[in-house]
Protein backbone atom coordinates (compact mmCIF):
# COMPACT_ATOMS: atom_id res chain seq x y z
CA UNK A 1 0.00 0.00 0.00
CA UNK A 2 1.32 3.43 -1.19
CA UNK A 3 1.96 6.45 1.44
CA UNK A 4 -1.01 8.09 -0.46
CA UNK A 5 -3.13 5.21 -0.10
CA UNK A 6 -2.75 4.75 3.56
CA UNK A 7 -3.92 8.43 4.09
CA UNK A 8 -6.78 7.73 1.61
CA UNK A 9 -7.63 4.89 4.03
CA UNK A 10 -7.34 6.76 6.97
CA UNK A 11 -9.09 10.04 6.17
CA UNK A 12 -12.26 7.53 4.57
CA UNK A 13 -11.93 5.33 8.17
CA UNK A 14 -12.54 8.69 10.44
CA UNK A 15 -14.97 10.05 8.07
CA UNK A 16 -16.99 6.84 8.02
CA UNK A 17 -16.80 6.65 12.32
CA UNK A 18 -17.53 10.20 12.75
CA UNK A 19 -20.69 9.98 10.11
CA UNK A 20 -21.70 6.43 11.62
CA UNK A 21 -21.98 8.45 15.17
CA UNK A 22 -23.48 10.94 13.72
CA UNK A 23 -26.09 8.99 11.92
CA UNK A 24 -27.12 7.37 15.07
CA UNK A 25 -27.38 10.26 16.84
CA UNK A 26 -29.71 11.91 14.42
CA UNK A 27 -31.56 8.97 14.07
CA UNK A 28 -32.23 9.15 17.78
CA UNK A 29 -32.44 13.06 18.75
CA UNK A 30 -34.96 12.99 15.60
CA UNK A 31 -37.31 10.48 17.23
CA UNK A 32 -36.64 10.54 20.89
CA UNK A 33 -36.00 14.10 21.79
CA UNK A 34 -37.55 16.64 19.41
CA UNK A 35 -40.95 17.40 20.09
CA UNK A 36 -44.11 17.41 17.76
CA UNK A 37 -43.61 20.59 16.43
CA UNK A 38 -46.03 20.83 13.35
CA UNK A 39 -49.99 22.09 14.17
CA UNK A 40 -52.36 22.21 11.54
CA UNK A 41 -52.74 25.91 9.60
CA UNK A 42 -48.94 26.59 10.41
CA UNK A 43 -47.15 27.28 7.47
CA UNK A 44 -46.79 24.63 4.80
CA UNK A 45 -49.00 22.00 6.68
CA UNK A 46 -52.49 22.43 4.60
CA UNK A 47 -55.37 21.78 6.09
CA UNK A 48 -55.69 18.11 5.45
CA UNK A 49 -59.01 17.14 3.37
CA UNK A 50 -61.57 15.38 5.41
CA UNK A 51 -61.18 11.66 5.14
CA UNK A 52 -57.59 11.55 4.94
CA UNK A 53 -55.50 9.73 6.92
CA UNK A 54 -53.62 12.38 8.97
CA UNK A 55 -52.28 10.09 11.90
CA UNK A 56 -48.93 10.39 11.65
CA UNK A 57 -48.88 13.89 9.13
CA UNK A 58 -47.75 16.12 12.67
CA UNK A 59 -44.88 13.63 13.08
CA UNK A 60 -43.86 13.58 9.49
CA UNK A 61 -41.55 16.46 9.99
CA UNK A 62 -39.24 14.18 11.45
CA UNK A 63 -38.15 13.20 8.15
CA UNK A 64 -36.78 16.55 7.71
CA UNK A 65 -33.67 15.66 9.71
CA UNK A 66 -32.41 13.02 6.68
CA UNK A 67 -34.00 15.20 4.08
CA UNK A 68 -32.51 18.45 4.57
CA UNK A 69 -28.42 16.86 5.03
CA UNK A 70 -28.99 14.54 1.87
CA UNK A 71 -30.14 18.01 0.18
CA UNK A 72 -26.50 19.85 1.49
CA UNK A 73 -24.87 16.85 0.78
CA UNK A 74 -25.68 16.71 -2.77
CA UNK A 75 -24.96 20.11 -2.99
CA UNK A 76 -21.69 19.45 -1.38
CA UNK A 77 -20.96 16.91 -4.10
CA UNK A 78 -21.64 19.38 -6.98
CA UNK A 79 -18.98 21.81 -5.46
CA UNK A 80 -16.63 18.38 -5.32
CA UNK A 81 -17.67 18.12 -9.13
CA UNK A 82 -16.39 21.62 -10.19
CA UNK A 83 -13.33 21.55 -8.22
CA UNK A 84 -12.56 18.22 -9.89
CA UNK A 85 -13.62 19.07 -12.93
CA UNK A 86 -11.45 21.84 -13.31
CA UNK A 87 -8.57 20.65 -11.37
CA UNK A 88 -8.34 18.04 -13.67
CA UNK A 89 -8.67 19.91 -17.20
CA UNK A 90 -5.84 22.10 -15.13
CA UNK A 91 -3.31 19.65 -14.33
CA UNK A 92 -4.53 16.61 -16.37
CA UNK A 93 -4.15 14.36 -12.80
CA UNK A 94 -6.20 11.56 -12.98
CA UNK A 95 -7.08 11.81 -9.23
CA UNK A 96 -9.13 14.54 -10.06
CA UNK A 97 -11.17 12.75 -12.69
CA UNK A 98 -11.79 10.00 -9.77
CA UNK A 99 -13.23 12.93 -7.24
CA UNK A 100 -15.51 14.30 -9.76
CA UNK A 101 -17.03 10.74 -10.52
CA UNK A 102 -17.06 9.75 -7.20
CA UNK A 103 -18.60 13.29 -5.97
CA UNK A 104 -21.05 12.62 -8.98
CA UNK A 105 -21.93 9.10 -7.78
CA UNK A 106 -22.54 9.90 -3.70
CA UNK A 107 -24.33 12.67 -5.08
CA UNK A 108 -26.69 10.41 -6.80
CA UNK A 109 -27.16 8.85 -3.52
CA UNK A 110 -27.88 12.04 -1.60
CA UNK A 111 -30.14 13.70 -4.90
CA UNK A 112 -32.64 10.26 -4.46
CA UNK A 113 -32.73 10.37 -0.77
CA UNK A 114 -33.80 13.88 -1.05
CA UNK A 115 -36.48 13.48 -3.45
CA UNK A 116 -37.52 10.27 -2.01
CA UNK A 117 -37.55 11.99 1.37
CA UNK A 118 -39.50 14.84 0.21
CA UNK A 119 -42.02 13.52 -1.39
CA UNK A 120 -43.08 11.38 1.11
CA UNK A 121 -43.47 14.02 3.06
CA UNK A 122 -44.93 16.61 0.37
CA UNK A 123 -47.59 13.21 -0.70
CA UNK A 124 -48.86 13.93 3.48
CA UNK A 125 -48.49 17.95 3.87
CA UNK A 126 -49.65 19.33 -0.02
CA UNK A 127 -51.09 15.82 -1.68
CA UNK A 128 -54.18 13.30 -0.83
CA UNK A 129 -51.49 10.48 1.07
CA UNK A 130 -51.34 8.93 -2.45
CA UNK A 131 -48.26 8.00 -3.32
CA UNK A 132 -47.22 10.94 -6.42
CA UNK A 133 -50.05 13.15 -5.18
CA UNK A 134 -47.56 15.86 -3.60
CA UNK A 135 -45.37 15.94 -6.30
CA UNK A 136 -46.83 19.36 -7.69
CA UNK A 137 -43.78 20.01 -10.43
CA UNK A 138 -42.57 23.48 -8.40
CA UNK A 139 -39.37 25.01 -10.06
CA UNK A 140 -37.40 23.85 -6.78
CA UNK A 141 -38.57 19.90 -6.84
CA UNK A 142 -38.19 20.09 -10.70
CA UNK A 143 -34.60 21.45 -10.77
CA UNK A 144 -33.31 19.13 -7.83
CA UNK A 145 -34.62 16.10 -10.45
CA UNK A 146 -32.89 17.73 -12.99
CA UNK A 147 -29.84 17.83 -10.98
CA UNK A 148 -30.13 14.03 -10.21
CA UNK A 149 -30.93 13.32 -13.60
CA UNK A 150 -27.56 15.36 -14.74
CA UNK A 151 -25.56 13.04 -12.10
CA UNK A 152 -27.05 10.08 -13.71
CA UNK A 153 -26.39 10.97 -17.26
CA UNK A 154 -22.79 11.44 -16.19
CA UNK A 155 -22.14 8.21 -14.77
CA UNK A 156 -24.54 6.35 -17.02
CA UNK A 157 -22.46 7.77 -20.26
CA UNK A 158 -19.29 8.61 -19.81
CA UNK A 159 -18.09 4.58 -20.42
CA UNK A 160 -18.87 5.22 -23.95
CA UNK A 161 -16.10 6.99 -24.77
CA UNK A 162 -13.67 4.74 -25.48
CA UNK A 163 -10.66 7.03 -25.09
CA UNK A 164 -9.56 7.48 -21.49
CA UNK A 165 -8.40 10.63 -21.74
CA UNK A 166 -11.44 11.78 -23.96
CA UNK A 167 -13.57 10.36 -21.08
CA UNK A 168 -12.01 11.89 -18.51
CA UNK A 169 -12.19 15.53 -20.36
CA UNK A 170 -16.00 14.77 -20.92
CA UNK A 171 -16.30 13.79 -17.06
CA UNK A 172 -14.42 17.16 -16.12
CA UNK A 173 -16.57 19.59 -18.74
CA UNK A 174 -19.89 17.81 -17.34
CA UNK A 175 -18.91 17.93 -14.06
CA UNK A 176 -18.34 22.31 -14.67
CA UNK A 177 -21.83 22.14 -16.20
CA UNK A 178 -23.86 20.24 -13.70
CA UNK A 179 -22.44 22.35 -10.94
CA UNK A 180 -24.18 25.60 -11.50
CA UNK A 181 -27.18 23.37 -11.15
CA UNK A 182 -27.35 23.22 -7.31
CA UNK A 183 -27.61 27.13 -6.93
CA UNK A 184 -30.43 27.04 -9.32
CA UNK A 185 -32.32 24.68 -7.35
CA UNK A 186 -31.27 26.62 -4.24
CA UNK A 187 -32.58 30.02 -5.48
CA UNK A 188 -35.66 28.32 -7.64
CA UNK A 189 -37.59 29.16 -4.53
CA UNK A 190 -37.55 32.48 -4.97
CA UNK A 191 -39.62 31.49 -8.95
CA UNK A 192 -43.44 30.73 -9.18
CA UNK A 193 -45.67 29.15 -6.78
CA UNK A 194 -44.16 27.87 -3.89
CA UNK A 195 -45.12 25.31 -1.17
CA UNK A 196 -41.69 24.38 -0.36
CA UNK A 197 -40.79 25.97 3.15
CA UNK A 198 -38.27 28.49 2.25
CA UNK A 199 -36.03 27.74 5.21
CA UNK A 200 -36.04 25.04 7.94
CA UNK A 201 -35.80 27.90 10.45
CA UNK A 202 -39.89 28.47 9.03
CA UNK A 203 -40.53 25.95 11.27
CA UNK A 204 -37.86 26.10 14.09
CA UNK A 205 -39.08 27.83 17.56
CA UNK A 206 -38.05 24.80 20.09
CA UNK A 207 -34.45 25.04 20.92
CA UNK A 208 -34.90 20.78 20.66
CA UNK A 209 -34.87 20.92 17.05
CA UNK A 210 -32.37 23.44 16.37
CA UNK A 211 -29.80 21.18 18.11
CA UNK A 212 -31.37 17.87 16.04
CA UNK A 213 -30.87 19.95 12.88
CA UNK A 214 -26.96 20.77 13.67
CA UNK A 215 -26.38 17.28 14.53
CA UNK A 216 -28.45 16.01 11.43
CA UNK A 217 -26.28 18.41 9.19
CA UNK A 218 -22.83 17.15 10.18
CA UNK A 219 -23.93 13.92 11.03
CA UNK A 220 -25.35 12.77 7.82
CA UNK A 221 -22.96 15.34 5.41
CA UNK A 222 -20.21 13.13 7.00
CA UNK A 223 -21.70 9.78 6.04
CA UNK A 224 -22.00 11.29 2.23
CA UNK A 225 -18.28 12.64 2.68
CA UNK A 226 -16.67 9.12 4.02
CA UNK A 227 -18.80 7.46 0.90
CA UNK A 228 -17.02 9.96 -1.29
CA UNK A 229 -13.82 9.26 -0.02
CA UNK A 230 -14.33 5.16 -0.27
CA UNK A 231 -15.68 5.81 -3.89
CA UNK A 232 -12.60 8.01 -4.95
CA UNK A 233 -10.20 5.45 -3.47
CA UNK A 234 -11.22 2.94 -4.91
CA UNK A 235 -11.19 4.84 -8.49
CA UNK A 236 -7.70 5.87 -7.37
CA UNK A 237 -7.04 2.26 -7.24
CA UNK A 238 -8.76 1.20 -10.39
CA UNK A 239 -6.79 3.83 -12.25
CA UNK A 240 -3.41 2.34 -10.78
CA UNK A 241 -4.07 -0.96 -11.72
CA UNK A 242 -5.19 -0.01 -15.03
CA UNK A 243 -1.57 1.52 -15.66
CA UNK A 244 0.05 -1.39 -14.09
CA UNK A 245 -1.91 -3.79 -16.51
CA UNK A 246 -0.98 -1.49 -19.16
CA UNK A 247 2.96 -1.72 -18.00
CA UNK B 1 14.10 44.81 -49.65
CA UNK B 2 14.41 42.01 -46.84
CA UNK B 3 13.45 42.62 -43.03
CA UNK B 4 13.76 40.07 -40.34
CA UNK B 5 9.78 41.19 -38.87
CA UNK B 6 8.34 37.51 -39.15
CA UNK B 7 5.14 37.53 -40.77
CA UNK B 8 2.08 37.64 -38.51
CA UNK B 9 -0.57 35.06 -40.41
CA UNK B 10 -2.74 34.96 -37.35
CA UNK B 11 -5.81 37.03 -38.07
CA UNK B 12 -7.44 39.52 -35.78
CA UNK B 13 -10.42 37.59 -33.78
CA UNK B 14 -12.96 39.69 -35.03
CA UNK B 15 -11.59 38.94 -38.84
CA UNK B 16 -11.51 35.23 -37.18
CA UNK B 17 -14.69 35.20 -36.34
CA UNK B 18 -16.67 36.75 -39.44
CA UNK B 19 -14.21 34.07 -42.03
CA UNK B 20 -15.58 31.03 -40.08
CA UNK B 21 -19.33 32.63 -39.99
CA UNK B 22 -18.97 33.37 -43.80
CA UNK B 23 -18.00 29.25 -44.12
CA UNK B 24 -21.05 28.03 -42.29
CA UNK B 25 -23.15 30.18 -43.62
CA UNK B 26 -22.20 29.60 -47.12
CA UNK B 27 -21.53 25.49 -46.40
CA UNK B 28 -25.63 25.45 -45.10
CA UNK B 29 -27.09 27.75 -47.96
CA UNK B 30 -25.11 25.06 -50.29
CA UNK B 31 -26.06 22.23 -48.37
CA UNK B 32 -29.32 23.20 -46.19
CA UNK B 33 -28.93 19.84 -44.22
CA UNK B 34 -28.95 21.43 -41.46
CA UNK B 35 -32.22 23.90 -42.02
CA UNK B 36 -34.01 20.29 -43.88
CA UNK B 37 -33.31 18.09 -40.90
CA UNK B 38 -34.49 20.85 -38.09
CA UNK B 39 -37.12 22.24 -39.80
CA UNK B 40 -38.77 18.81 -41.37
CA UNK B 41 -38.13 17.23 -37.54
CA UNK B 42 -40.16 20.65 -36.40
CA UNK B 43 -43.07 20.31 -38.61
CA UNK B 44 -43.31 16.32 -38.01
CA UNK B 45 -43.11 17.01 -34.29
CA UNK B 46 -46.12 19.72 -34.38
CA UNK B 47 -48.10 17.05 -36.90
CA UNK B 48 -48.33 14.50 -34.34
CA UNK B 49 -49.03 16.70 -31.90
CA UNK B 50 -51.69 18.25 -34.10
CA UNK B 51 -52.87 15.12 -34.08
CA UNK B 52 -52.92 14.03 -30.72
CA UNK B 53 -54.77 17.06 -29.70
CA UNK B 54 -57.20 17.61 -32.71
CA UNK B 55 -60.30 16.71 -30.77
CA UNK B 56 -59.57 19.16 -28.10
CA UNK B 57 -62.18 22.13 -27.80
CA UNK B 58 -60.13 25.51 -28.56
CA UNK B 59 -60.67 26.77 -25.00
CA UNK B 60 -58.40 28.94 -22.77
CA UNK B 61 -56.85 25.91 -21.25
CA UNK B 62 -55.68 24.87 -24.76
CA UNK B 63 -54.42 27.98 -25.89
CA UNK B 64 -52.33 28.11 -22.45
CA UNK B 65 -50.79 24.40 -23.79
CA UNK B 66 -50.00 25.01 -27.68
CA UNK B 67 -47.02 27.75 -26.55
CA UNK B 68 -45.81 24.54 -23.88
CA UNK B 69 -45.80 22.37 -26.96
CA UNK B 70 -43.84 24.86 -29.38
CA UNK B 71 -41.03 24.95 -26.50
CA UNK B 72 -41.03 21.25 -26.16
CA UNK B 73 -40.64 21.01 -30.49
CA UNK B 74 -38.11 23.73 -30.71
CA UNK B 75 -36.09 22.52 -27.74
CA UNK B 76 -35.93 18.90 -29.96
CA UNK B 77 -35.43 20.98 -32.98
CA UNK B 78 -32.26 22.38 -31.16
CA UNK B 79 -30.61 18.77 -30.10
CA UNK B 80 -31.27 17.39 -33.80
CA UNK B 81 -29.59 20.77 -35.18
CA UNK B 82 -26.84 20.61 -33.09
CA UNK B 83 -26.29 16.11 -33.62
CA UNK B 84 -26.75 16.59 -36.89
CA UNK B 85 -23.83 19.42 -36.96
CA UNK B 86 -21.72 16.71 -34.81
CA UNK B 87 -22.17 13.98 -36.91
CA UNK B 88 -21.42 16.28 -40.28
CA UNK B 89 -18.46 17.50 -38.48
CA UNK B 90 -17.01 13.61 -37.35
CA UNK B 91 -17.74 12.00 -40.76
CA UNK B 92 -15.56 14.95 -42.86
CA UNK B 93 -13.15 14.89 -39.09
CA UNK B 94 -13.71 18.91 -39.55
CA UNK B 95 -13.39 19.29 -35.83
CA UNK B 96 -9.63 18.06 -36.07
CA UNK B 97 -9.64 20.58 -39.37
CA UNK B 98 -10.96 23.61 -37.43
CA UNK B 99 -8.18 23.00 -34.95
CA UNK B 100 -5.38 23.21 -37.06
CA UNK B 101 -6.49 26.63 -38.42
CA UNK B 102 -4.52 29.38 -37.16
CA UNK B 103 -7.27 30.70 -35.11
CA UNK B 104 -8.11 30.76 -30.95
CA UNK B 105 -10.25 27.45 -30.29
CA UNK B 106 -13.17 30.08 -28.69
CA UNK B 107 -13.59 31.85 -32.33
CA UNK B 108 -14.32 28.19 -33.60
CA UNK B 109 -16.69 27.78 -31.25
CA UNK B 110 -18.26 31.56 -30.85
CA UNK B 111 -18.51 30.96 -34.65
CA UNK B 112 -20.59 27.61 -34.12
CA UNK B 113 -22.55 29.19 -31.81
CA UNK B 114 -23.34 32.25 -34.04
CA UNK B 115 -24.11 29.86 -36.84
CA UNK B 116 -26.22 27.58 -35.01
CA UNK B 117 -28.29 30.26 -33.27
CA UNK B 118 -29.65 31.71 -37.10
CA UNK B 119 -30.25 28.41 -38.20
CA UNK B 120 -32.13 27.81 -34.98
CA UNK B 121 -34.14 31.17 -35.21
CA UNK B 122 -35.32 30.70 -39.08
CA UNK B 123 -36.95 27.08 -38.01
CA UNK B 124 -38.51 28.66 -35.51
CA UNK B 125 -39.63 31.26 -37.28
CA UNK B 126 -41.40 28.58 -39.46
CA UNK B 127 -42.58 26.56 -36.72
CA UNK B 128 -44.45 29.53 -35.34
CA UNK B 129 -46.08 30.03 -38.61
CA UNK B 130 -46.95 26.59 -39.17
CA UNK B 131 -48.44 26.28 -35.77
CA UNK B 132 -50.87 29.02 -36.87
CA UNK B 133 -52.93 26.65 -38.99
CA UNK B 134 -52.07 23.13 -37.23
CA UNK B 135 -52.35 23.70 -33.92
CA UNK B 136 -54.76 26.68 -33.97
CA UNK B 137 -51.83 29.16 -32.58
CA UNK B 138 -52.93 32.48 -31.95
CA UNK B 139 -49.04 34.54 -32.37
CA UNK B 140 -49.23 36.77 -29.23
CA UNK B 141 -48.10 40.85 -29.70
CA UNK B 142 -45.84 40.64 -26.96
CA UNK B 143 -42.65 41.54 -27.65
CA UNK B 144 -40.57 40.17 -24.64
CA UNK B 145 -41.19 36.94 -25.95
CA UNK B 146 -38.35 37.47 -29.12
CA UNK B 147 -36.21 38.50 -26.33
CA UNK B 148 -37.49 34.85 -23.71
CA UNK B 149 -36.80 32.98 -27.59
CA UNK B 150 -33.38 34.69 -28.09
CA UNK B 151 -32.20 33.80 -24.86
CA UNK B 152 -33.52 30.29 -24.48
CA UNK B 153 -31.45 29.76 -27.70
CA UNK B 154 -28.40 30.69 -26.60
CA UNK B 155 -29.18 28.83 -23.42
CA UNK B 156 -29.56 25.53 -24.86
CA UNK B 157 -27.39 25.93 -28.00
CA UNK B 158 -24.26 27.31 -25.60
CA UNK B 159 -23.94 23.88 -23.56
CA UNK B 160 -25.02 22.27 -26.42
CA UNK B 161 -22.42 23.19 -29.01
CA UNK B 162 -19.57 22.37 -25.97
CA UNK B 163 -20.97 18.77 -25.19
CA UNK B 164 -21.47 17.83 -29.31
CA UNK B 165 -17.70 18.45 -29.41
CA UNK B 166 -16.96 16.36 -26.57
CA UNK B 167 -18.96 13.31 -27.54
CA UNK B 168 -18.54 13.56 -31.14
CA UNK B 169 -15.74 10.82 -30.78
CA UNK B 170 -18.53 8.56 -28.73
CA UNK B 171 -20.31 5.10 -29.17
CA UNK B 172 -23.65 6.50 -30.09
CA UNK B 173 -22.98 10.03 -29.79
CA UNK B 174 -26.23 11.37 -30.91
CA UNK B 175 -28.20 9.40 -27.99
CA UNK B 176 -24.92 10.57 -26.05
CA UNK B 177 -25.33 13.98 -26.50
CA UNK B 178 -29.11 14.27 -26.20
CA UNK B 179 -29.05 12.52 -23.22
CA UNK B 180 -26.32 14.47 -21.14
CA UNK B 181 -27.52 17.75 -22.68
CA UNK B 182 -31.23 17.75 -21.54
CA UNK B 183 -30.91 17.86 -17.63
CA UNK B 184 -28.64 20.50 -18.39
CA UNK B 185 -30.87 22.54 -20.87
CA UNK B 186 -34.40 21.45 -18.90
CA UNK B 187 -33.29 24.77 -16.75
CA UNK B 188 -33.20 26.97 -19.35
CA UNK B 189 -37.14 25.38 -21.09
CA UNK B 190 -38.06 26.18 -17.24
CA UNK B 191 -37.17 29.77 -17.63
CA UNK B 192 -38.76 30.12 -21.36
CA UNK B 193 -41.69 27.92 -20.58
CA UNK B 194 -42.40 30.14 -17.34
CA UNK B 195 -41.98 33.39 -18.79
CA UNK B 196 -44.29 32.72 -21.73
CA UNK B 197 -46.80 31.23 -19.14
CA UNK B 198 -46.10 35.23 -17.37
CA UNK B 199 -46.71 37.02 -20.55
CA UNK B 200 -49.80 35.25 -21.93
CA UNK B 201 -51.59 34.36 -18.75
CA UNK B 202 -51.32 38.58 -18.60
CA UNK B 203 -49.00 38.98 -15.38
CA UNK B 204 -46.70 41.28 -17.96
CA UNK B 205 -42.95 41.81 -17.01
CA UNK B 206 -43.59 41.99 -13.55
CA UNK B 207 -44.37 38.34 -13.24
CA UNK B 208 -42.34 37.05 -15.75
CA UNK B 209 -38.95 38.97 -14.07
CA UNK B 210 -37.98 35.86 -12.04
CA UNK B 211 -38.09 33.81 -14.95
CA UNK B 212 -36.31 36.38 -17.05
CA UNK B 213 -33.29 36.35 -14.58
CA UNK B 214 -33.19 33.10 -14.89
CA UNK B 215 -32.92 32.95 -18.47
CA UNK B 216 -30.31 35.78 -18.63
CA UNK B 217 -28.12 34.05 -16.03
CA UNK B 218 -28.13 31.14 -18.37
CA UNK B 219 -27.80 32.88 -21.26
CA UNK B 220 -24.52 34.61 -20.13
CA UNK B 221 -23.06 31.50 -17.54
CA UNK B 222 -23.91 28.86 -20.86
CA UNK B 223 -21.53 30.52 -23.32
CA UNK B 224 -19.51 32.05 -21.14
CA UNK B 225 -18.27 28.24 -19.88
CA UNK B 226 -18.41 27.23 -23.33
CA UNK B 227 -15.56 29.92 -24.02
CA UNK B 228 -13.82 29.10 -20.99
CA UNK B 229 -13.72 25.10 -21.42
CA UNK B 230 -13.90 24.88 -25.50
CA UNK B 231 -9.90 25.60 -25.97
CA UNK B 232 -9.14 23.10 -22.69
CA UNK B 233 -10.88 20.48 -24.17
CA UNK B 234 -9.33 20.02 -27.15
CA UNK B 235 -5.96 20.86 -25.91
CA UNK B 236 -2.90 18.49 -26.82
Amino acid sequence: MTEGSKTTFAITLVLAALGMAGAEATLWLAHFYVPVQITAGSLFVSEPPSGVNTLNLYESYRIFFVHLPSAYSTALCCGLCLVGGVLFLVTRNARYDALTVAAAETGLVAGAITLLTGSFWADFAWGTGKIGSGWNWEPRLTSMLILWLAFAALLALRNALPNVQARMKLTAVYGILVSPLYPMVQKAIEIGQVSHPRSFSDLLSAPEIGLTKVVATFGIMLVFAALVALRFAAHRFGHQLQQERAA
Amino acid sequence: MTTDQPIDRKPRPGVALLILLRRELLVELRTRSLLTSMGLFALLEIVVVGLGVRALPADETFSRFVPAVLWVCMLFAAVVGINRSALADRDKNLHAAFLLLPYDPTIIYMARLVSTFVFLSVVEAVQVVAAVPLLRFDIPREPWLLAVLALTNIGVLAPGILLASATSQARGGEALLTIMLLPVIVVVFMGAAGATDSFLGGLGFEGAQSYLLLLCICAAMFPALGLLLYGRLHEG
